[in-house]
């Protein structure tokens, strides 16, 4: 069995024992056991102060566990020295509620920025930018700025941003937040449709009839504990 | 770092000029300003230096030789063997050091081998005694001319000599003295000692103004940087998110502190040069127009001190400034 192979059976993420403590004495998170597997759709939900905001950061390596051990893309994020976060972070996508586009870049840009930022050649990062833009169904709005598109236009071209480096994990913190209903259904589509491809989902949502309709894995937290993980989704 | 990377990241920062050219226009404004009063302030303590200076060249000691005349006529005491008297009916060559012009002209050589002399010039006395005869009201002369050679010149040979630094006046003087052949010297060391002192006053005041000035420009420069920073924490947290590296983070930062501090440097020199032109033409017209420094002059060493300061404000400002953005973990995900 070759490397390549063992790393595909390892979790993509695994959460040993993890506690996360605020120094205002917020108990965060406490002691979470998960594991989620490459190529998995998982949507994560709970009510405000449930843990989800922590529990993506800790992922990202923006915050750092107080006990336990955190594995992803097989980065052990408790050993991991400030220095290494950005190569952790080339291994995901990151979807905003609020998008977070440069305002004074235009689509093109805003996507070509993420790609720029792992140093790929200008003729790679053109080709990959338009694929992905197309992708999401916006490759004739490349040159517009983002106070020109909608809602979820925007948020498309986030995702195009998450996807241009071809991610293993895409992490998307309430895509569907800042959107209309029927744009949210497509988002989460097209979310889908990127994880038939093989790449790793794991969506922070409020919205329990996308989880209901889209039937994926779910992971309920409430007060910093898991209190539910059912893989075939919302009954 | 790949070199498209960099020339990609240049190319950033150079766009940001231009894209958030409300807070260049803030930046250069600030940087500007006090990159004009820093050269304002160097151009007026080099004028005074300079002012100051022609004093100090204008600043010159008379020596006189200890000759037959400065025996017989001035203030030399004759030189006695022991139990000898003097008698100027019977002066002998041995009664004084310097006999003829050749032995007068080598004490002006031993003088010129001293520190801090500029230049030597050997009066002889007829030359001398022409120039008391020229500052002479006309037709006062006439009284003189009984002094000719027959009737004996009682001025004696001496010497013009040019001093460099006032600052060690009387230490040359001292040493002159001491130059065998030199009767007695003619100075105002009274005037040496208070144009040094106000020399110096300036000197100390001028580096504590412009010293002054520095700071303040740096205070000022870090917060307008720390305003821009603030206007970028969005890009910086989307930076961050996507994995961009501190140094991919801050170079575009880098490369816009240089532009703007180097934008500011000229525009600053074309201030300069305009409040100074008024200035020489206005205020200082009544002067002899020597004792300015032509703008020409200092141009180039103006530009090149409000290009370091722009280039240091620039660079250490954007990388102090954007380094406590990058050390602060938490704001990739959060609201910013």
């Amino acid at each position: 069995m070759d490397f390549e192979m063992q790393n595909q059976e390892k979790p993509i993420i695994e959460f040993n024992g993890v506690s996360k403590n605020y120094t205002n004495d917020t108990h965060a998170l406490s002691d979470v056991n998960i594991k989620i597997n490459r190529g998995e759709f998982v949507f994560v939900v709970g009510s405000s102060g449930a843990g989800k905001s922590t529990f993506m950061k800790l992922i990202m390596r923006e915050e750092k566990a107080n006990t336990g051990t955190i594995i992803v893309n097989n980065f052990n994020l408790t050993k991991m020295r400030r220095k290494q976060v950005p190569k952790l972070r080339r291994t995901m996508g990151i979807v905003f509620q609020d998008f977070r586009l440069i305002p004074t870049m235009n689509v093109f840009d805003n996507v070509a920025f993420a790609m720029h930022v792992v140093g790929e050649p200008k003729k790679k990062i053109r080709k990959e930018v338009a694929r992905v833009l197309s992708l999401v169904g916006l490759g004739h709005k490349a040159r517009s700025m983002p106070n020109q598109l909608s809602g979820g236009e925007q948020q498309r071209v986030g995702l195009a941003r998450a996807l241009v480096n071809n991610p293993d994990l895409i992490i998307a913190d309430e895509p569907t937040g800042n959107v209309d209903p029927n744009m949210s259904y497509e988002i989460v589509s097209l979310l889908s449709a990127i994880n038939r491809q093989g790449t790793t989902i794991l969506m922070v949502t409020h919205d329990h009839n996308l989880v209901r309709d889209f039937r994926h894995r779910v992971i309920m937290l409430d007060g910093g504990r898991i209190v539910a993980d059912n893989a075939g989704g919302l009954e | 770092m790949k070199l498209h990377s960099v020339r990609y990241l240049t190319g950033e920062g150079c766009k940001n000029i231009w894209v958030n050219r409300l807070m260049t226009i803030a930046s250069v404004g600030v940087l500007t300003a006090c990159m004009v009063l820093i050269g304002l302030a160097l151009l007026i303590s080099m004028n005074v230096d300079k002012i100051i200076g022609n004093l100090e060249q204008q600043n010159v000691v008379m020596v006189y030789f200890n000759d037959k005349n400065s025996v017989l006529y001035g203030d030399a005491d004759p030189i006695l063997a022991e139990g000898e008297t003097f008698d100027p009916e019977k002066i002998a060559d041995s009664h004084y050091l310097i006999h003829n012009v050749d032995e007068a002209k080598a004490v002006c050589e031993e003088i010129a081998k001293l520190d801090n002399v500029a230049s030597v010039e050997f009066i002889s006395k007829e030359d001398a005694l022409e120039a008391v005869k020229s500052t002479m009201l006309e037709g006062q002369d006439e009284y003189f001319e009984f002094l000719d050679e027959e009737n004996g010149n009682p001025l004696s040979d001496g010497a013009r000599v040019h001093l460099e630094d006032m600052g060690v006046f009387n230490a040359t003087v001292a040493k002159i003295k001491t130059v065998s052949g030199v009767n007695n010297i003619q100075s105002q060391g009274d005037m040496a000692e208070k144009i040094n002192s106000i020399k110096n006053g300036i000197g100390v005041a001028g580096v504590w103004i412009i010293a002054i000035l520095l700071v303040i420009s740096l205070v000022i420069v870090s917060n307008t940087i720390r305003v821009t920073m603030y206007n970028r924490k969005l890009q910086i947290s989307i930076m961050k998110a996507v994995g961009a590296t501190d140094a991919f983070i801050r170079i575009p930062f880098i490369v816009e502190g240089v532009l703007i501090g180097l934008i500011s440097a000229v525009i600053a020199e074309g201030v300069v040069y305009f409040c100074y032109r008024v200035a020489t033409e206005t205020i200082i017209s009544s002067l002899d127009a020597n004792q300015v420094i032509p703008f020409a002059d200092a141009a180039f060493m103006l530009l090149g001190v409000f290009a370091a300061i722009g280039v240091f404000a620039g660079i250490f400002g954007s990388a102090i400034m954007i380094g406590k953005y990058l050390k602060k973990e938490g704001s990739e995900f959060s609201a910013i």
